[in-house]
């Protein structure tokens, strides 16, 4: 508890209220995160403070994020966590995000980090905010701390409340600044009135159902001229000659550029422009000996290199000897395209020599040094403002028609627009990494693991992604997991979870094997091998909630079940299944998620089922089918994703503690979804799906 | 020369052979109605035409000549949203929010059809839109409340 009251410092540079700064270092580490070893920071040397939250006079408070809002409801999550601890109801704040010229710098918004670190940084803020009030009240009204307190944007007294003063008057004709207290208190959970409870609105609701929610695709400056640019047409394909002269002498043709690889037309509509990218004559050079999807598992194993051994103890040897049964079994998970709704685009200006680029990208600070970077300014000359964003996913981390833009918008010397179609999105995006996983287990007939080794192909250069959720959370005595990098035939990169969706789906399906080979039902074989009480809690609530084990499984009907670990948070899902003539019909999933004191549990519950229903696209649908360097099933007509006639029922519950510090909620729920669907087909058909997408496999 | 009727106001297109969705949002600048696929398979384009459901990325404005279209931005009236807007802002049935203006216009062309659908006839009509971030049963939920008898208004 500080005991200097800090009324803040007179900032005559500031605008009129209260300005509350502070630095961009924020976070705490999660002990045991299932990221793989490796934690984000949010930090970024060198980079200045900034202001995160400011009061004004007119009763209102803007808080500022460098976080981007793609679906996850932080708009409305970092301002309950203001309006709490500044008890300001919540109608009165109003959130800026992601725009590089006004909000406090950020690493990206990816990792389901949000609400656990910049969150936090908010609740500091809106903390050191209140102390100032409760100071400024106190010599305003000569109340003593002790007798005052905040409430609903008022200060006031505890023993006669009608005597207070509203923040607004507090505020009115001063301009002041506060740095943020670091060990500000804050509020427990106990004194909770609007963190944790059922909020029944969203900010950005309005907007979205009137259509005046404006996207990257919607951004039209005056001026704005259209850009088609022309992609190869197969991955490494480069022009050997262009010739744009039909292609210019169509009507509305502004200018065609050819700038090392990108070649585009630029003309006044999207119809002029796209008519005339089709008439730019091209002789295409398409590297050969491109593999294919079916050749894919051969080609993660026999690359593989750089093993990573993220997990080890004891002998394994010793381990396989100590067992009475030992069992060996491969998996394979192609790669799955993210899909996001709304496909990448982004707008582009020049005002002498200030650029500003409309780009809905997960980064925009990372997507402005980029710009700075390719055009040799000053990041100060860059401006990036992320609009709404129709879905990320992690598709949407980089961000390559910002860099787009900002070249044709040059060349053009007026604002461009570069827009992506469903086909680029899917093509020329990164896919989630495909993995082959090995998985040699050795376990006695009362089904307790002696030895456990896995061994991870993982495709790509991000190592981190394949690395994430490969350590097995099962107390084996004797354990190597190891991580391979491996080539990768298509551009891959971060999707939801990463790589802990796919390493979960062979460990959870691999369990499940065990417990057929033993005799023991799922759930027992899995608490058999598990000590850490919240793993044990999330599998033991999820089994409650689906009602594991009771007769009321229909016929024809089967069940099954898996856990995990991400992003700091512990889950578990249950799954009901049935075959409906050659379709699997999910019925309905029970999840248990603990991810410590769940903000706005509302719209945590919304981001379970949605990641749920995703992982039940990748678990019976997704896949991208590949050859010579091409997508085979780019776009709607060949990638199936899942809709409404998929969706079973879903049930969440919230079973972690709320004096634990908050950890994910975004994507914990896509990672055991595609064991437990595998493993309820098992009980249907009889079938071990070690491979992906199971409806493919029937 | 093509004249059409757009969210109640007389409207005229010099090219019939503009993609409609192209015409409504960049020619008259109502982006709410939005570009997810262009093959006419994700329904996040859906407008209604004398009431019914149209994909304006699979036809142009010469193919609605005379017609009388609504996008989103023509739902609500001055004062106050539209029962089917009002439901989803109810349910929260929404997260990047990109498919939502299509599930709306989707939602008030099968209620023209059909006041009263079941569970399983709302999930056939909406079958054609998707929602990639998976917010199927809070959009079921608020179509269902946009349907039961007590929020029923006449068709638009």
């Amino acid at each position: 508890m500080t005991t200097e009251s800090h009324p803040g410092e007179p900032a005559p540079d500031r605008p009129e209220g209260l300005s509350i700064t502070g630095g961009v270092a924020v976070g705490f580490p999660a002990s045991r995160t299932g990221y793989g070893q490796q934690t984000y920071g949010n930090t970024a040397p060198g980079a200045e403070g900034a202001t995160w939250l400011h009061v004004r006079p007119d009763g209102r408070a803007t808080v500022f994020a460098g976080k981007v809002e793609y679906g996850q409801n932080i708009r409305t999550g970092l301002a309950v966590e203001v309006a709490d601890e500044l008890r300001l109801p919540l109608d009165r704040i109003d959130v800026v995000l992601g725009d590089t010229d006004l909000v406090p710098w950020d690493m990206g918004t990816f990792g389901s980090q949000s609400t656990a670190r910049v969150g936090v940084q908010l609740r500091r803020a809106a903390a050191t905010a209140r102390e100032v009030l409760l100071a400024l009240a106190a010599d305003r009204l000569d109340l003593p701390a002790a007798d005052s307190a905040p409430a609903e944007g008022r200060i006031a007294s505890k023993s006669d409340p009608g005597r207070g003063i509203d923040y607004a008057d507090l505020l009115a004709g001063q301009s002041l600044e506060q740095e943020i207290d670091d060990d500000v208190p804050l509020l427990e959970s106990s004194a909770f009135r609007v963190m944790g409870t059922e909020i029944s609105e969203r900010l950005d609701a309005i907007a979205r159902v009137t259509g005046a929610a404006r996207y990257s695709q919607d951004i039209q400056p005056d001026g704005v001229l259209f850009a088609s640019v022309i992609r190869p047409v197969a991955y490494g394909a480069r022009a050997r000659s262009v010739d744009f002269s039909v292609a210019t002498s169509l009507p509305g043709v502004v200018e065609t550029v050819h700038d090392g690889s990108l070649i585009a037309v630029i003309a006044e509509s999207d119809g002029a422009a796209d008519r005339a990218a089709e008439l730019v004559d091209i002789d295409w050079e398409v590297p050969a000996d491109q593999r294919a999807s079916w050749e894919l598992p051969s080609v993660l194993v026999e690359s593989g290199t750089e093993p990573f051994v993220m997990q080890e103890s004891g002998d394994l040897d010793e381990g396989f000897g100590a067992a009475s049964e030992v069992l060996e079994s491969t998996y394979f998970i192609p790669y799955i395209a993210p899909m996001p709704m709304e496909p990448r685009a982004a707008v582009a200006r020049w005002d002498d020599g200030r650029l500003t680029v409309w780009a809905g990208t997960q980064r925009p600070f990372g997507i402005r040094q980029e710009l700075a970077e390719a055009f040799d300014i000053p990041e100060a000359q860059v401006r990036v403002i992320a609009p709404e964003i129709g879905g990320g996913f992690g598709a949407k981390s980089p961000y390559r028609p910002a860099i787009e833009a900002a070249k044709l918008a040059r060349a053009a010397s007026r604002p461009v627009r570069v827009a992506y179609t469903r086909v680029d999105e899917t093509v020329w995006s990164n896919f989630r990494p495909a993995a082959v996983i090995q998985i040699k287990s050795g376990f006695t007939s009362d089904g307790r693991l002696t030895a456990w080794q896995a061994d991870a192909y993982h495709s790509g250069e991000r190592v981190m992604i394949g690395r994430r959720g490969s350590e097995t959370p099962y107390t084996a005595p004797h354990v190597r997991s190891t991580v391979y990098r491996s080539d990768s035939p298509l551009p891959s990169g971060s999707y939801r979870s990463l790589g802990a969706a796919v390493n979960h789906f062979a460990r959870e399906v691999h369990m499940d094997e065990i417990a057929a080979h033993t005799g023991l039902d799922p759930v027992e074989l899995r608490l058999v091998n598990l000590t850490e009480p919240r793993f044990r809690r999330a599998l033991e609530q999820t089994a409650d909630l689906f009602g594991w084990g009771d007769s009321a499984t229909p016929e024809g009907h089967s069940t099954g079940i898996a856990l995990g670990i991400d992003v700091g948070s512990y889950v578990a899902t249950a799954t009901e299944v049935s075959l409906q003539g050659s379709d699997i019909r999910v019925h309905r999933v029970a999840a248990a998620l603990d991810c410590g004191l769940v903000v706005n549990p509302e719209g945590a519950r919304n981001q379970m089922e949605g990641a749920i229903i995703m992982g039940i696209g990748g678990a019976l649908f997704e896949a991208a089918d590949f050859e010579g360097g091409r997508v085979l099933n780019s776009g709607f007509t060949r990638y199936r994703v899942p809709r409404i006639t998929d969706t079973p029922d879903i049930q969440v519950r919230f079973v972690g503690d709320d004096t634990t510090p908050s950890t994910g909620a975004g994507e914990p729920g896509i990672v055991p979804i595609g064991a437990a669907i595998s493993n309820a087909v098992f009980g249907l058909t009889g079938q071990r799906h070690r491979e992906l997408p199971i409806q493919r496999h029937l | 020369m093509v004249s059409l009727r757009v969210n109640g106001e007389s409207r005229e297109a010099s090219s019939p052979g503009r993609s409609l969705l192209s015409y409504l949002r960049f020619d008259l600048g109502l982006t709410g109605t939005k570009y997810g696929c262009g093959e006419g398979l994700c329904g996040a384009c859906t407008v209604l035409v004398d009431g019914q459901p149209l994909r304006a990325c699979m036809t142009t404005v010469g193919a609605v000549a005379g017609g009388d279209l609504q996008t989103i931005e023509g739902l609500a009236t001055a004062d106050e949203l539209h029962p089917v807007q009002q439901a989803f802002v109810a349910e929260q049935a929404m997260q990047c929010g990109y498919c939502i203006p299509g599930f709306i216009m989707g939602t008030v062309g099968l209620l023209n059809r059909e006041p009263h659908p079941s569970p399983e006839q709302i999930r056939e009509a909406l079958a054609e839109h998707v929602c990639r971030c998976g917010t199927y049963l809070r959009i079921q939920r608020a179509i269902e409340r946009a349907a039961s008898p007590e929020s029923l208004e006449e068709p638009a």
